[in-house]
């Protein structure tokens, strides 16, 4: 029996299926695909495509690193992704972050993070290459020459954070350091008890009125 | 095309195989968003207090054996050891080195007593010494109403949601003295059950409502200074019932105040010796930075007063909230890169030119009230007199809004010059008038000063009677606040 002949007679096999058990087929392939609808859901997938730090933060474990940015001068002008993901070309950066979020997904899913956690080697590219983009003028020094600077292929020469090591995420970094790092909150400041009460309290003077 | 059952029957394994490729993709799916929502709980339950806080829970205690750091940091407030070149934490009277304020607020409360500011663990004890709020006798007597409680303890936030913001400002401050025990706290700025940061002030929401500014979007960084503006910022209380009013609809400038105050003809008090209808600035701690660089620049109160604290491998917040001189390694170098030492000195250079040009504007504008007085006496009209008094309203309006906020010197250092600048402008411009009008009523020569080297003498001059105010406070302090207490410890056995 070649190939072709196994390939097309499982496709036959398959196409018979269908036909012959509609009802069971399609009972499977929702719950299949219901199953897939609540994980997008549960994870918030689409929170992923776009650039806000709290995407970060659907894993508590980014805490530290959330809470010290938080407290860094760069909270005013970078966003997790401006420094940790390749920001090039679009095609580059989406690989990047399917390829990362999926190695995440299952370090996190299988319980297998670090106590501190440990930037890998396409994560130092991206965040040098990232220091260089916004810092660029601090490079036109001739003590920078590119020799000095470090090759990530080689592991020769110095990175910013050999040096500026407490840029922005301070010396402390493992998951236990922040034990009440806040969370980011999207919702009002405002309780539902004073909203309620100032409610009342505006009808009530313009009852008065 | 052959039939699938004819298939399997032939070759069992194929049915089989299957029947586990869809078992094995259900399972892992399955344990997937298991996991996924597991790991989503544990993010709820890490930020969750262990031991429940009950809603509105005004004691420090309770909250605190769930976050001992931040507790024990808070415990801080207390201390009174730590002094800087124009301010600190200790006791220190004001009026004593400053006397020249006393004459400034002739006819106010704040003539009597003004002390240096204090942590915010002894806001009961010091609101409850001051002369300020007089001596009640009962709980219906006394100069100040309920509303002066507002910003003092997390009691207010339990009375306010039980009664509505209106109720609670009604009557005499004395009323509420057994109902509000517990210096600021945790539930002022915290929700119990999420430890999120909360605005639990009615005031400054209704503040931005009015403005149409909405801050129930506001960023992480923007809550760690709203939660300061719903007590560090100017107000007044507002008609017969003394709602507690922020009053920035026109803006929150010197100018945009003044003029907001100006169309409501708004008067704090009369002045004892110009009779000049007085404006008294607060403490607008919220608006002079927001006049500063710090601000523009997005760095919240809690950056600089609340640092972060690393302690035995563990990073918080510093719940110590005070002079970032103190703290000046985690609070400035942060992002400054000058020594210790050099940042202190350009934060006192700061405060050393702000502070000449207080001077200058305080001994103008005595001056201007003295004469103001002795015009009133040699006859002057009301006529006469009204740009005069408007004058000494503004000028007195802009010199204090430049120093009732201890920190507007640093704050917005430009900015409080150029008010304290306006403020000498409006005085002196006063005084050009005052010489005419005293011209015309016969006094040519310059009208002497009084001797107002010390709080004594300067209080002798406006003509108060210090020891009677302090025997009064004493009679008070003794037989009144010890049944406050009492009441108090009745009412929290049972929470």
């Amino acid at each position: 029996m070649d190939k072709t002949t196994v390939f097309h007679r499982l496709y036959s096999a398959g196409l018979s299926i269908i036909r012959e058990y509609p009802l069971l087929i399609a009972t499977l392939a929702g719950v299949v695909l219901g199953l897939l609808l609540i994980i997008i859901h549960v994870s918030n997938f689409f929170s992923y495509l776009s650039d806000r730090p709290e995407t970060c933060m659907n894993c508590h474990i980014m805490g530290t690193q959330y809470a010290t940015w938080m407290h860094s001068a760069h909270r005013e002008v970078t966003t997790c992704n401006d420094c940790h993901v390749p920001q090039d070309n679009i095609v580059k950066k989406y690989m990047f972050k399917a390829m990362d979020g999926l190695r995440h997904s299952y370090v996190f899913t299988l319980r297998a993070e670090p106590q501190a956690i440990m930037i890998k080697k396409q994560g130092e590219r991206a965040v040098s290459d990232n220091c260089k983009r916004c810092h660029e003028l601090l490079f036109l020094s001739p003590a920078l020459k590119n020799e000095n600077l470090y090759n990530v292929d080689t592991s020769e020469g110095r990175l910013c954070w050999h040096c500026h090591r407490e840029t922005p995420h301070g010396s402390l970094r493992s998951l236990s350091s922040n034990p009440y790092a806040r969370v980011p909150t999207t919702e009002s400041m405002i309780p539902k008890w004073l909203v309620d009460t100032l409610k009342k309290e505006q009808a009530k003077q313009s009852n008065r009125k | 095309m052959s039939d699938i059952n004819e298939v399997i029957r032939k070759k069992p394994w194929i049915g089989w195989s299957i029947f586990l490729v869809s078992m094995v993709t259900v399972f892992v799916l399955g344990l997937f968003a298991a996991s996924i929502m597991e790991r989503r709980t544990e993010a709820l339950v890490a930020y969750t207090p262990a031991k429940p806080i009950p809603d509105f829970e005004p004691r420090l205690k309770v909250w605190g054996e769930n976050f001992p750091r931040e507790y024990v940091t808070y415990l801080k407030t207390q201390e009174t050891n730590f002094v800087t070149k124009y301010n600190g934490n200790d006791v220190k009277d004001a009026l004593e080195e400053d006397p020249l304020m006393v004459v400034l607020w002739a006819g106010y409360l704040f003539s009597r007593d003004y002390n240096r500011p204090r942590g915010h663990l002894y806001a009961i004890e010091d609101i409850r010494k001051t002369l300020r709020t007089g001596a009640p006798k009962d709980a219906h007597d006394g100069p100040q109403p309920n509303t002066c409680w507002s910003c003092k303890s997390p009691d207010v936030v339990r009375l306010m949601q039980q009664m509505g913001p209106m109720e609670f400002y009604k009557g005499k401050w004395a009323s509420k003295g057994h109902e509000v025990v517990n210096n600021i706290g945790c539930l002022d700025c915290h929700d119990p059950k999420t430890m999120n940061l909360t605005i639990t002030r009615p005031a400054l929401v209704e503040a931005f409502q009015r403005q149409g500014v909405d801050i129930t979007k506001a960023t992480h960084a923007e809550k760690r200074s709203l939660v300061c503006a719903q007590c560090h910022v100017e107000y007044y209380f507002k008609g017969e019932d003394k709602y507690l009013t922020f009053p920035w609809d026109k803006g929150i400038t010197v100018e945009d105040i003044e003029k907001y105050y100006d169309s409501i003809n708004f008067v704090d008090w009369t002045h004892a010796l110009s009779r000049a209808p007085m404006l008294k600035a607060q403490h607008p701690e919220y608006e002079t930075w927001k006049m500063g660089i710090h601000s523009r620049r997005g760095v919240s109160c809690a950056d600089c007063h609340m640092p972060y604290i690393s302690e035995g491998g563990i990073k918080f917040t510093d719940h110590h909230i005070t002079t970032p001189l103190k703290t000046i390694n985690r609070s400035c170098q942060v992002c400054h890169r000058e020594s210790e030492e050099e940042l202190k000195q350009n934060v006192y250079t700061q405060q050393d030119r702000v502070m000449e040009l207080r001077m200058k504007a305080e001994e103008s504008l005595a001056k201007a009230h003295i004469e103001a007085k002795l015009a009133w006496e040699k006859g002057a009209l009301e006529a006469e007199m009204k740009p005069v008094l408007t004058l000494i309203r503004h000028a007195g309006w802009r010199w204090d809004f430049a120093v009732a906020s201890h920190g507007a010197s640093f704050h917005a250092s430009t900015e409080m010059s150029r008010v304290l600048g306006t403020s000498i402008d409006k005085s002196g411009k006063a005084r050009v008038i005052l010489a005419r009008i005293l011209a015309k009523h016969g006094v040519s020569e310059e009208v002497t000063m009084p001797d107002l080297s010390t709080k004594a003498k300067a209080q002798k001059f406006i003509g108060l009677d210090m020891n009677a105010l302090k025997a009064e406070k004493d009679i008070f302090l003794n037989e009144m606040v010890p049944k406050w207490d009492e009441q108090a410890k009745i009412r929290e056995e049972k929470y």
